[in-house]
């Protein structure tokens, strides 16, 4: 079959950029040298290491990052079967850090859009915009590190330092240890982060809501159609692309989350906590850089079909917000 | 045409010379390092900790004119390891657990300090057999003893103590009997850090190493006894009658959300809630110079020894100690290992009141409070010294072995389970 030419014609993709494929040799060799800077960057920086970390995922290697030992796909059979803290399907419902990501992913990706579309479509209709947009951006421009930290002491189970605590002894409530308990440790986390990128959502959304004609909002309500059926047949349909550009931002923020976590718990209250990022960090720099490459390729193969879904995206529309 | 090979020729240009730039920062830097006479230590300590370095150190530039560059690592082994495997590891590191010093050792990271110029004779001089032993692995030795601590320590509130009628416990039902009558009194009896799981482990070593015997500890942190063994099993039961819901401020969840140092806020704070702390002689410092400056040697805090269990076992004690190994083989490297294994440093160190040396050459009145003038005689006076297991142990384990232990805290009824599921983890790591 392969060898038969093809009997439909698959059209060609028009070339954006540049005349055409039949330049010059002289005008390729210039093409080439203005890339090199960048694919010498890339490649020192992102495929060379990138290789190394495929590599090394199976071998156990020894501390210093060499190639001891090959063990084929070891280290993932034992992270999938065998490390309930990994992956525990032993009961129901399953835990382990990957199954925290997932949680991650569901809840924090959930709640940032939801708010952040929300603050972007309330907001536009006050004077006080900029104000509220501000005050809600505020926490982007902290690092996760100290992010960790005020929300350490929020969360404190003392109430003369927590604030949560602190209101719940107003009502009468005794203390609740958020991050002391295997129940709530994780949800704790995650609102933290909430509150840290939902900004990012609010931004991004309110700026794409303002670049929908207002034409098209006015003709509608010309026509009768009420402030819902606005929202949901001509603002969400026309956001719908930046909508999946900041899912796709927050997916990948979620698989790579770690800094919070690293600093308000540590994976704990015993590994309760943890999630692939902090597993990785854990496993490679106590003594099995093997398994943690192996943790660091789960990561990417996760991450690879959001990204592809996103460029396909890009590609097709061609609309930047 | 003409302006697009202009700008080719520009890009390579600045190319070449970007490249040229980085090949001549690499030759010129070397050199330039060297005669400034300067080397860089790296350990964990912070606050209050790193201030009482730093006034060792500082005598140390004073005396040779070499700069000491402190870096503080507070999660030590990712950072050696990483700055191991880029090939810029400090010239001195000083290293918290033992076993990481001789899993680095094995791998030929860290050099042998009798090439250095501290041969066996100038140790023996300085330190006990027992802390030579500590850093040396293979019949060589990689680390000198920089500070010890005893473990073996509980402290409490004298005036607290006097106003309940309360005296210090020399056994374990009298501690029990303090808990009791401190709760029947409507007073929180103990506090606890154990959102940092190492302080957990320290409790399980006391409690073990005194009701299972020395020998046992020895076997169970060096992989030849199962963690699923019954003496473990019962120490972990015996450590849960006082670490439990009823007897710790917050509860067994609160004790998990509180980390090392605000849990001895809980108890020497300005605005304290609870009566006992268990950890070891470093809580001297920190809670007097960082945690509560108004605190009263004797008066508003004061410690007594790890009560004994089995009389059998009598009081034996567990200690940490933080090892100085060297990456690096250089004259200003050798100054400052024979600098911080002299008397005169030990002097500066011990008098800052955040340290007990292990070094036999300082003289006890060094010591500038009652606190850690106690620590020093029980570390001096110790029949049965044993070292803080899960500082022995290699890999990743120390660290598990603190979570499975925050997970008996949480499921006391799943102890044995817990157990033998850190087991197998266990057997593992120690091959």
């Amino acid at each position: 079959m392969s060898a038969q030419a093809p009997i439909i014609q698959v059209p060609q993709p028009k070339r954006r950029f540049g005349r055409s494929g039949e330049g010059s040799l002289k005008e390729r060799l210039q093409g080439i040298a203005f890339a090199a800077p960048a694919l010498v960057v890339l490649g020192l920086f992102v495929i060379y290491p990138a290789y190394y970390t495929i590599r090394l995922a199976f071998y156990n290697s020894d501390f210093l990052f060499n190639f001891t030992d090959f063990v084929g796909l070891d280290n993932f059979k034992d992270l999938l079967t065998n490390s309930p803290d990994f992956l525990d399907l032993s009961h129901f419902p399953p835990d382990g850090a990957l199954i925290n990501n997932l949680r991650w992913i569901l809840i924090y990706i959930a709640l940032c859009l939801l708010l952040g579309l929300g603050l972007a479509v309330l907001t536009i209709r006050v004077r006080y915009e900029s104000l509220v947009k501000s005050f809600v951006f505020v926490p982007m421009a902290i690092s996760a590190t100290a992010v960790g930290v005020i929300w350490l002491l929020v969360y404190s189970p003392d109430p003369d330092i927590g604030t949560v605590n602190a209101v719940l002894h107003g009502v009468g409530h005794s203390s609740v240890s958020w991050l002391g308990q295997t129940s709530t440790v994780n949800y704790a986390i995650i609102l933290a982060y909430v509150w840290a990128s939902t900004g990012f959502a609010m931004v991004v959304l309110s700026a794409a809501l303002k670049g929908i004609p207002t034409e098209i909002v006015e003709a509608a309500r010309v026509d009768g159609a009420g402030e819902w059926n606005i929202f949901r047949r001509i603002m969400l349909p026309m956001l719908s692309l930046p909508i999946s550009v900041v899912t796709v931002w927050l997916f990948i923020n979620v698989i790579k989350v770690f800094d919070i976590i690293y600093v308000m718990t540590s994976g704990g209250p015993g590994t309760s906590s943890r999630v692939i990022a902090y597993t990785m960090f854990f496993d490679t720099f106590n003594g099995k850089p093997g398994r943690g490459a192996a943790v660091a390729v789960l990561m990417l193969i996760l991450m690879i079909p959001v990204m592809i879904l996103n460029v396909k995206r890009f590609r097709s529309e061609r609309v930047v917000t | 045409m003409r302006k697009r090979s202009w700008l080719v020729a520009l890009a390579v240009a600045i190319l070449a010379s970007a490249l040229t730039a980085t090949a001549g920062y690499g030759s010129k830097a070397n050199p330039a390092s060297k005669s400034a006479k300067k080397i860089e230590v790296l350990s964990l300590w912070g606050g209050s900790e790193k201030d009482a370095f730093l006034k060792v150190t500082a005598a140390f530039t004073k005396k040779t004119g070499i700069d000491v560059e402190y870096t503080t690592a507070r999660d030590f082994v990712p950072v050696i390891r990483t700055r191991l495997a880029a090939g810029n590891p400090p010239d001195v590191a000083i290293v918290p657990r033992p076993g990481v010093l001789s899993d680095l050792a094995k791998q030929g990271a860290v050099k042998d300090l009798g090439k250095l110029g501290l041969t066996s004779s100038y140790l023996k001089a300085r330190y006990g057999p027992a802390w030579i032993q500590l850093g040396s692995t293979g019949g060589k030795t990689y680390g000198v003893a920089a500070k010890a601590n005893s473990k073996s320590v509980i402290w409490y509130r004298p005036d607290q103590f006097k106003k309940y009628g309360l005296k210090p416990a020399k056994t374990w039902p009298q501690l029990l009997a303090i808990t009791r009558k401190l709760k029947s009194k409507g007073q929180t009896p103990w506090a606890a850090g154990a959102k940092d799981s190492w302080t957990l482990t320290d409790w399980f070593e006391n409690v073990y190493v005194r009701t299972a015997g020395p020998d046992k500890y020895n076997k169970l942190f060096t992989g030849k006894l199962s963690f699923s063994d019954s003496t473990v099993k019962t120490a972990v039961k015996d450590m849960l009658m006082i670490l439990n819901d009823k007897y710790l401020a917050g509860g067994v969840k609160g004790s998990l959300g509180t980390g090392f140092v605000d849990g001895i806020g809980r108890v020497f704070g300005s605005n304290a809630k609870a009566q006992l702390y268990m950890e070891g002689g470093f809580v001297a410092g920190i809670a007097t110079q960082q945690v509560n400056t108004k605190l009263k040697p004797g008066k508003t805090i004061n410690s007594f020894p790890w009560p004994t269990i089995n009389p059998k076992f009598g009081s034996p004690l567990v200690g940490g100690g933080d090892l100085a190994a060297a990456f690096k083989d250089s004259s200003e490297v050798r100054e400052f290992l024979k600098y911080i294994s002299s008397p005169e440093a030990g002097n500066i160190w011990v008098s800052t009141g955040a340290i007990v040396s292990p070094n036999k050459q300082v003289k006890s009145g060094a010591y500038p409070n009652l606190l850690v003038r106690a620590e020093a005689k029980q570390v001096a006076g110790a029949k049965v010294f044993r070292f803080d297991g899960s500082d022995l142990m290699p890999g990743t384990l120390a660290d598990d072995w603190g979570a499975t232990l925050q997970d008996t805290l949480q499921k006391p009824g799943n102890v044995s389970k817990l157990l033998s599921d850190f087991q197998k983890k266990a057997a593992k790591e120690f091959g």
